[in-house]
This record gives structure tokens, C-alpha cells and sequence, in this order.
């Protein structure tokens, strides 16, 4: 995919604060980036505006992430990605030992605990999909309906059939690969003749292990006994194209994104790093669907620049324009600041920094409830070493996953849960294979052929089981901001309020148990302990746990009928404010247990649709 | 000196690492990892440590693990360089010194965790003796994982 050269910085300040826009767009990331690329398509001008660094996507670029990845003696999820104290970013290595009734500030996030959430975005050229794991399963109906159904949390204004079409156009834009009889077993309906972009990932030899291990098993959830069964995970990487997509049209891979033409980004090749980075651009990344936008020549790019205010026409409520703070320099703090107007605005920066920036300008809000009904995925991890060589550490990352306990009448009294079987073994939760090593090294003493041969059976059978618990809208999970801790350029950081729900503890709870169910089952030594000085430790029933934060957030500005329960209309305008339409994961009003950003891109293009016509 | 310490140390690092010296040299860190522990501690505790491993003279075998824990892999001084030599073939990273050593013999300036470099992570010899790839580099191939690993017979 061609990025146009030189579209990263032939914009300045300047010269956007003299254009009145269609629309101006916050946010680089995949909200911004399809939200761009709808609306030039349809013959609309665009600035699009991102915090991250004003290079253009070349592959030279792409491997310096990569090369940076390569040097962090600590691999963690954002290490590919430089500092940049003008446009920070949540990193779970930078939270340090929490003091009791002192706020956390060492990361990003400032956050007053007790409960400290270790949940990421990153603030590049393509946002979080930069680094995402790429798993693209989508909510199931029951999600959409989640009050009707089961009295818990809330129901959309919009149902899974008024979404489904702009599911398979999200599908098609991120490139899934994945088989539809596959996820029509776990009960989503799709139209009769619809094939994925491309074949399902195949499931790894490890995945295997456990499915064959665990034939049979079921277990019971609020009297129901459901089956328990490894089913691959569609997956926005390329695989292998389906020619009967698109009615026999087929689908053409997209590969990766480059100012000049490259071979790179056909299929997975099996690096086992989705996360952090895809060393090839197998997997999708807003990159590809940026660039795209970026060929219509409707779309300008504002880079290195920090939507700092939202300003309001206090007549009639709409935005009439927003304050940026354009820098030079990452490190250097000097800046200068211009106003951008447009017809409409489109805050795009995910569930976080939207609702940040919305708070920061101090605008009026019928419901009160910007920043509020904060969610995040609350995952579990339970891990084990499996009585044999299974393979671990090869594949993407997650090939498959036990999804059917996603639904069913249990959810009127505890939280939903999907199962990830980590190909990459222990790392999430120990550091391995690092950790094994020096286990192995400093506290076994091997050396030599004892060492390696322990090495290989220690690594190749670890078996890490991430439970994906749900969690519901909650007012009093938050972001607020305070102007007692800012950033380097002087914008209010986000304060991240969050405590996981007792509906959500039960689901912990019934996880635990699963996972020991599952590891009795296949005879794995469970290696499983949460650590009470964890500043993630949650007690619920006499019993700790470790909750890890998802990088799933939602619901800041919630979805929903009228201006006094939500903050945006079902197709993500602000029912304050006319002319501001707030998209991603922040509208939605439940993330169930599936990862969201198929979900949010979907929801996505039904709102460029309205937007255009609105334009018109 | 030269060529003589490069391969001493080569053939330490195999007893080490129960890789063989081609497959050591293959990675293309050899002189980079001898540099490493030379700027980090002085040559002259890395000649100690060469000198021990040459010292010992049984041929392989329980009576020759048992002079390698001995005169080396517990020796107070030289037993945790000799574990850092491992951990720099295995993944590429200078782990710093335990605090015991380091309040016995003085904090060494360079003496932090670092990974030596891009190629070092990459050149790890952690990855194919797990059967695997290193994370995000040196890929096996679609749909390699779908088939049983191979690990080497030792």
C-alpha cells in the first residue's frame, strides 16, 4: 500500500488554521483513519490530526520500530514504540509500587487506586493497532441487548442485524481471515452466502494439544452445562484469500505500507510478535486504510499536533472550532498553538484521550456522563506446564481460544468470559521465556546440555489460558482530569478511575475454576499465583487475584436513546453538539468478551454514512 | 592474544551453552560478547575466568561438570560471570551482576541490563534451542506452527 510521500508534513499549522474543512478528524489511529478515508472518498475535504511523530509510513520508518523492538532488553507491548513526553502514552513498565492512599503518577495514567490497571493505547500513526494482537470476533447479539436480556448494564439503540452489514464492511477493510461456519457454531448469524476476505488462520499445534485434551469437557454456568471446545479466532492478518469473497470477486491482500513499491505483508509468516509489532505487516494495522485515505487527495495530515480544546458557539452548542498544539520536537516542549475549523468534527482518539480532551475543554454536558462507564476488558491469567512438548512459541500469537462460554443465561448473574490459548506461552504473565532462563541459569545452576535441554522442555510446554472477563458500564469508572498533573506541553492527563464490579469478580471467579478444570483435564502442572503486592490484586471471596487491563477501553462517551442516558446518538454524534461526532470504542454501551476493534470500525462506517449524507 | 582468546573464549562459551563453537560463531556476536564482558569487568577477570576453564582438564563427563561447578560455576568471582556469558549467548542481554558480587568487587560502569544489540536478540541461541523463532524475527513460514515442534537430540 503506497503511502503518498512527503503527506506527513506538507501540512502546517498555518495552513490548516486558514481551511475550513468538511470535517476535521482527531485521531490517527483506526476510528480517524476509516472515518478519513469514508468521507474523501465521498468527495469531502479532511484534516485529519494526530499526536504521534510527523514521519511519513515508509518501511525504513516501520523497521526502526522494529529495531528499537529488537534492542529493549524489556519486551513490553509499547517497547517498539519511542518515548515522547509531548504526546504520552500508558505503558505498563512505568507503574511503580503504590503507596496506600497515594495516587499512582509514574505512568501516564495518573490513577487514585486502590485498583491499578496496567491498560495501554499508543499515540502513533496508526494508533493501537500498531500494536495490537489483531483478533477480530464480533460481539454477539445478546451483547447489543444486554439489560433486555439478562437485566445487567445497558442495551444499545442499535441491534447485531443493524450492524451486520457494516461488520462485513469493517471485515473487508481490516482484511479477516476467518471460516464462517466457524462463527456461525457459536451463534452469529451472518447472510446465507457470506465468506470472510480470506481462509481462517490455521490453529496451532499447541491449540491442538489442548482440544484433544480436553474433549468432552463441560462445564456448568448458572445451570446451564455448556461445552468446552478450541475454535480458531478470526484474525485481521493475511492468510490465505478466499476467491468466493465478494460473490466469486475474491479479495486482493493488502500488504505493507511503504512510500515505494514492496513484496512485504502477503501473509503471516509465523514471527509469534503480533504484539508488539508484526515484523512484516501480515497484520492489519490503520496504516493501510491512513494511507489509502491519503491517496484520494482529499485528506490532509497534521502531525505532531495535541488537540488541546475543544471550543463551543455557546448559541446554539456547536464546536466552532479546535485549539492544537503543534511541536517540533518530542522532547522539546516548544510549540505553537492555531485554531482549526471545520463543518464537522470527528474526535477519534480513543475511549481515553476523547473523553480527556472533551473534560479539558470544560464543555457542558446534559448527562454528565463524558468519562464516565470507563470498560476495559478484565483478563485473568492461569498458567501451566502441559505434560508435553507442545510447541509453544510459534504462531501468531493467539490462534485459538475457548469461545463458548461468550454466552447464555449465566450472564444475568456474572460476566461473560472468552479464552485465549497464548502461543507465546508465559510472557504476559512471568516474563518468559527471559525468566526461564535466568530460573534455570541463576537458581537451577545448569549449564550446557542440562541447561538447554531443560530450556526446550520448560518453554516448548508452558500453556498461558488469558480469560477475557466482561465488564459493565459503571458511572463511577472514570476518567476525569486534573490540572494539578499535566503533560510536558500542558495538557491535563488523564485520571483513570477504576474498580472491577463484583458481576465481573464472578466471572474472575468461574474462570479460576474453568482454568483448574481445564489444566486437571490435560494433567498441566498449574504454576498459577497472583501476588497480594500486585498493584492489580483484587480479593473477591476470600480468594486474590490478578486482574491485567485488556487495551479494550470503552465507553466514555456512551451510546444510547436520548441526551440524559448517553453521549452520543447511535450513529456516535454528540447529542450536545451538532456538529461533533465522537467515534471508537468510547460509545459503546458493552464490550461483552470480544476484543473491540472490529466492532468500533463497524460502527464506524455506519457513521460515516450518516455523516455523509448529513454533509450532502 | 588475539585469535587464541577469541577461540578460548569460544570454546568456554560451548561447554557453557552446549552449542558448538561453529554454531556460536554463526551468530556473528562472538567478538561483540567477548568485548562486552572485556569492557564490563577488564579483561584481566575475564582472562581469570578463561584461564579456569582451561584448567580443567578431565574429559567430559560427571568428573568434569563436577571441576566446572567447582574451580567455576561456583566460584564466587567467577561463577556469575560465567552465568552472564550464558545469558548473552542464550538471548542477546548483559544482565547486570549480582549485588553480592558487585559489593564484594565494586559496581563496574556498564555494568546494566542491555541488550548488546538488534542482531544479538535476533542471533539468540534461546530460540532454536526451544524450536522456535525469536519473537518478530528470523520467521519459520506459514502454517509452520501447525505441526509438532522440532527440537534438536542432544
Amino acid at each position: 500500500m503506497r503511502f503518498p510521500t512527503g503527506a506527513a508534513t506538507r501540512t502546517d499549522l498555518e495552513t490548516a488554521a486558514e481551511r475550513t474543512y468538511d470535517a476535521v478528524v482527531i485521531g490517527a489511529g483506526v476510528s480517524g483513519a476509516i472515518m478519513a478515508n469514508e468521507l474523501s472518498t465521498a468527495g469531502k475535504t479532511v484534516l485529519l490530526i494526530d499526536a504521534g511523530p510527523g514521519e511519513d509510513l515508509t518501511v525504513k520508518g516501520y523497521e526502526s520500530y522494529l529495531e528499537t523492538f529488537y534492542r529493549q532488553a524489556v519486551k513490553d507491548n509499547q517497547s517498539p514504540y519511542p518515548r515522547n513526553p509531548n504526546a504520552p502514552m500508558p505503558r505498563s513498565v512505568d507503574i511503580g509500587p503504590v503507596a496506600p492512599g497515594q495516587p499512582e503518577t509514574s505512568g501516564y495514567l495518573v490513577q487514585p487506586g486502590p485498583y491499578i490497571t496496567d491498560t495501554t493505547y499508543t499515540r502513533v500513526l496508526g494508533g493501537t493497532t500498531m500494536h495490537w494482537e489483531a483478533k477480530t470476533p464480533r460481539f454477539l447479539p445478546e451483547d447489543f441487548e444486554m439489560n433486555t436480556k439478562f437485566g445487567r448494564g445497558a442495551d444499545w439503540p442499535i441491534d447485531y442485524d443493524e450492524l451486520e452489514p457494516y461488520y462485513r464492511e469493517a471485515e473487508r477493510e481490516l482484511g479477516v481471515a476467518a471460516d464462517v461456519d466457524s462463527q456461525r457454531e457459536i451463534g452469529l448469524p451472518f447472510p446465507d452466502d457470506y465468506v470472510f476476505p480470506m481462509h481462517g488462520i490455521p490453529l496451532s499445534y499447541l491449540d491442538q494439544v489442548v482440544d484433544t485434551g480436553i474433549d468432552g469437557t463441560t462445564v456448568e454456568l448458572g445451570g446451564e452445562r455448556l461445552p468446552l471446545k478450541v475454535r480458531p479466532y478470526p484474525q485481521a492478518r493475511n492468510g490465505v484469500p478466499n476467491p468466493a469473497f465478494n460473490d466469486g470477486e475474491g479479495y486482493r491482500p493488502v500488504g505493507a505500507v511503504g512510500t515505494h513499491r514492496t513484496d512485504e505483508g502477503e501473509r503471516c509468516q509465523g514471527n509469534n510478535n503480533c504484539v508488539p509489532i508484526c515484523p512484516v505487516q501480515a497484520k492489519y494495522h490503520a496504516g493501510k486504510t491512513l494511507a489509502k485515505a491519503l491517496q484520494t487527495g482529499r485528506v490532509e495530515l497534521l502531525t505532531q499536533a495535541v488537540a488541546s480544546k475543544v471550543h463551543i458557539d455557546p448559541a446554539n452548542g456547536r464546536v466552532s472550532g479546535i485549539e492544537v498544539k503543534v511541536y517540533y520536537d518530542p522532547d522539546d516542549p516548544a510549540h505553537e498553538t492555531g485554531m482549526i475549523t471545520g463543518h464537522t468534527f470527528v474526535l477519534a482518539a480513543g475511549a481515553i484521550e476523547t473523553a480527556r480532551l472533551l473534560l479539558a475543554s470544560d464543555l457542558p454536558s446534559t448527562s454528565g456522563l463524558v468519562g464516565r462507564n470507563l470498560m476495559d476488558h478484565a483478563y485473568l491469567l492461569n498458567w501451566a506446564l502441559l505434560p508435553e512438548v507442545a510447541g509453544t512459541m510459534r504462531g501468531t500469537v493467539c490462534t485459538g481460544g475457548i469461545v463458548d462460554l461468550r454466552g447464555g443465561g449465566f450472564r444475568s448473574g456474572q460476566a461473560a468470559f472468552s479464552v485465549d490459548i497464548h502461543n507465546d506461552g508465559w510472557g504476559w504473565a512471568t516474563g518468559a521465556p527471559y525468566t526461564d532462563l535466568l530460573h534455570l541459569v541463576d537458581d537451577h545452576n545448569l549449564f550446557g546440555t542440562g541447561l538447554r535441554r531443560d530450556l526446550a522442555t520448560r518453554i516448548s510446554s508452558q500453556l498461558l489460558l488469558a480469560f477475557m472477563v466482561e465488564v459493565l458500564p459503571t458511572e463511577t469508572n472514570r476518567v476525569t482530569v486534573d490540572p494539578a498533573y499535566k503533560d510536558q506541553l500542558g495538557n491535563m492527563r488523564p485520571v483513570v478511575s477504576m474498580t472491577i464490579p463484583e458481576y465481573s469478580m464472578r466471572g474472575v471467579a468461574a474462570a479460576r475454576q474453568v482454568s483448574k478444570l481445564i489444566f486437571q483435564r490435560l494433567g498441566a502442572k498449574d504454576f498459577t499465583r497472583y501476588d497480594p503486592a500486585d498493584p492489580s490484586y483484587v480479593e473477591f471471596d476470600g480468594e486474590g487475584y490478578a486482574i491485567r487491563g485488556g487495551n479494550h477501553l470503552a465507553g466514555t462517551h456512551i451510546m444510547g436513546t436520548n441526551k440524559r442516558n448517553s453521549v452520543v446518538d447511535a450513529n456516535q454524534r454528540s447529542w450536545d453538539h451538532e456538529n461533533l461526532y465522537l467515534v471508537g470504542g468510547g460509545s459503546m454501551p458493552s464490550i461483552g468478551s470480544a476484543n473491540v476493534t472490529l466492532t468500533l470500525a463497524a460502527l464506524c462506517y455506519r457513521t460515516a454514512k450518516s455523516m455523509i449524507s448529513e454533509l450532502n | 592474544m588475539g585469535p587464541d582468546r577469541l577461540d578460548r573464549f569460544l570454546a568456554l562459551s560451548a561447554e557453557l551453552t552446549a552449542f558448538d563453537v561453529v554454531e556460536l560463531a554463526g551468530t556473528g556476536e562472538s567478538d561483540a560478547y567477548l568485548a562486552t564482558v572485556d569492557r564490563i569487568v577488564g579483561t584481566g577477570a575475564v582472562d581469570a575466568l578463561l584461564d579456569a576453564h582451561t584448567a580443567i582438564s578431565e574429559p567430559p563427563g560427571q568428573a568434569r561438570d563436577h571441576q566446572l561447578r567447582h574451580s567455576m560455576l561456583g566460584d564466587e568471582f567467577l561463577g556469575p560471570l560465567a552465568r552472564n556469558v550464558i545469558k548473552l549467548w542464550y538471548v542477546g542481554i548483559w544482565y547486570q551482576l549480582p549485588r553480592s558480587w558487585r559489593e564484594v568487587n565494586g559496581a563496574r560502569d556498564g555494568d546494566v541490563t542491555f541488550t548488546i544489540s538488534a542482531n544479538a536478540y535476533t542471533q539468540g541461541l534461546l530460540w532454536p534451542a526451544v524450536g522456535a523463532n525469536p519473537a518478530g524475527a528470523r520467521a519459520p513460514g506459514w502454517a509452520s506452527w501447525t505441526e509438532p515442534p522440532r527440537l534438536a537430540k542432544l
